[in-house]
């Protein structure tokens, strides 16, 4: 049964992808890609943490926005816990309500070293807010986002 | 296609149907628990050290759901083979802000603290070992709190006051829960605390020192001349002001006193996952050090003054600086916090030999390109020490001798 769990939680994982995402791994050499402009829009880089108790609102007020700007707002999830908890943390994207969005979490032994190479000016803190539009220029916000701040990042 | 194979496969799809059904993949869960027991937020190198009155240095760290306690008679060189403080696994609270704790009693007890994560996000219990035979043994662990609610207990510190009381400060959900209950706004959670008269026998029922504190940063606890035990830990002001509050743990039924000993007035709806560090001349200085983001990142050295604002501040760095400690001896305060940039990981300090009034330049005392843990300021012998866990290895790096 030991060897065969993994074996069915995988099938459970892909039979119930309509509900749960798959998490994929965020290293280094994904960070350009990732804080690329986009070619259009604003794409919304989510970084929140399973030990976060201020992060699902603002996953979901984010949602909310990118649901009412589906042409302009592209929204990434990034979860600054190890890849190996990938379950736990599909399964809290699930159950807030987010299993459609591409979802990320840190695949690095270093994940202060990551945390830096996204955003330096970012002590680590969640829910971390990244907002980089098609000119180039970015938004960060930390802390649970407030209508003020939703409204800032809502494409123009 | 026959009978029989329909029938087979319609037994495996119910099968595959029930599994899926099953509570959030409670079998994954498990086995993440055993690679990490915390919330792997950062990588398990909680550890903590203490040096006892014979100079033997003290290191508790977790591996497998087991606490372990190993000694060095040679300043970290070489560790002795590890000794299990609790037998019996457990999940464990050891990353990023959440390490074992351990701290040396008047007769070279050897107190041992814990997080211990139940099965909700958030929530744990603080569980405590000792040794009194020099670390040969540990006593079975037990929950130091009376309340047992599956709530928030964690984010453990650990300390020994002057005249021997074990005393146990840690984040604590239930005025949350109460307030909430009640339909009552409340921000943050609150800090509770106990202490043993009895070399950690018994624990008295548990005390709050501050209703709203920060929910996920550590809690500094320093002795200080009086053989007092005082606390410096994140707390929340009014709308989400995550500045700091200081307070004297009483364990003589005294009322707690905390004050408000930082005012950045960093206002954030998050959890920092940083907390501060403090120590206590004997001139009564408090020597605090802490993080805040009002004005991007920044890492502060000040002198920390109940209800005012600290004086002698002093910004020990911003951008990638994070988990300071500090130390104070005689007129010598040492000073040290990590450094992360895009090559890895640099270990600073800074030293001060006028009470922490002016401080030498910041100088780079050791560098890993591995994962490290939170820097660690020991004093022993006259001189200091940054216990320092690295996923290379454990390390304890010479900070000079004032």
């Amino acid at each position: 049964m030991r060897r065969l769990l993994p074996t069915l939680l995988l099938a459970c994982a892909i039979g119930a992808s309509a509900s749960a995402p798959t998490v994929m791994p965020l290293a280094a050499a994904d960070v350009p890609a990732l804080l690329q402009p986009p070619a259009h829009g604003e794409r919304i880089v989510m970084l929140w943490a399973l030990d976060c108790a201020y992060c699902e609102a603002s996953m979901q007020a984010l949602a909310t926005l990118q649901r009412a700007h589906p042409a302009e707002i592209e929204l990434v999830t990034v979860a600054t816990d190890s890849i190996a908890l990938r379950t736990r943390i599909a399964a809290r994207l699930a159950a807030a309500g987010l299993p459609g969005y591409p979802a990320r979490a840190y695949a690095e032994a270093t994940p202060e070293q990551l945390n830096f190479l996204i955003d330096p000016e970012w002590g680590g803190e969640t829910p971390r807010t990244l907002v980089i539009r098609a000119d180039g220029t970015r938004i960060a916000v930390s802390g649970a986002l407030t209508g003020a701040q939703l409204q800032q990042i809502a494409p123009p | 296609m026959s009978r029989q194979s329909t029938a087979l496969r319609r037994s495996l799809s119910l099968l595959w149907s029930l599994l899926c059904l099953l509570p959030p993949v409670a079998g994954a869960q498990g086995m993440e628990h055993m690679h990490s027991a915390g919330a792997a937020h950062e990588p398990a190198l909680g550890a903590s050290a203490a040096f006892d009155a014979r100079g033997r240095l003290w290191l508790v760290s977790v591996r497998d759901g087991h606490v372990r306690a190993q000694y060095s008679d040679d300043l970290g060189k070489t560790l002795s083979e590890p000794v299990t403080v609790n037998p019996l696994a457990e999940a464990i609270y050891d990353e990023g802000e959440n390490r074992p704790k351990v701290a040396i009693g008047p007769h070279g007890q050897i107190y041992v603290t814990w997080s211990h994560p139940l099965a909700k996000p958030y929530t744990g219990y603080v569980r405590f070992a000792r040794s009194l035979d020099g670390g040969k043994r540990f006593s079975t662990p037990v929950t130091v709190h009376h309340d047992l609610a599956p709530i928030t207990h964690r984010f453990d510190a650990l300390a020994v006051s002057g005249n021997g009381d074990v005393v146990v400060a840690w984040i604590d959900g239930r005025d949350e829960v109460a307030a909430k209950a009640a339909g009552t706004p409340y921000l943050g959670k609150a800090t509770w605390y106990t202490w043993s008269h009895d070399e950690g026998a018994t624990f008295a029922p548990e005390r709050k020192l501050m209703d709203r504190s920060c929910e996920c940063c550590r809690i500094a606890l320093a002795r200080a001349p009086d053989g007092g035990v005082a606390a410096l830990f994140r707390g929340v002001y009014g709308d989400n002001l995550r500045d700091h509050a200081i307070a004297v743990l009483h364990t003589d039924g005294r009322p707690a006193d905390p004050a408000r000993a930082t005012f950045n007035d960093w206002q954030i709806a998050a959890c920092p996952h940083q907390g501060p560090g403090l120590a206590i001349g004997a001139d009564r200085v408090r020597h605090g050090v802490w993080f805040e983001a009002s004005q991007g990142p920044a890492v502060w050295y000040g002198q920390l003054d109940p209800g005012h604002t600290p004086r002698h501040t002093l910004k020990l760095g911003g951008a990638g600086a994070s988990h300071a400690d500090v130390a104070a001896q005689g007129k010598t305060v040492w000073v040290t916090w990590n450094q992360v940039g895009a090559g890895g990981y640099t270990l600073m300090l800074r030293v001060s030999h006028d009470g922490g009034v002016r401080f030498d330049p910041a100088r780079a005392i050791a560098t890993s390109k591995d994962a490290v843990g939170s820097p660690q300021l020991l004093l022993h012998d006259g001189a200091a020490y940054v216990a320092w866990n690295t996923a290379g290895g454990f390390r304890l790096v010479p900070a000079g001798s004032p």
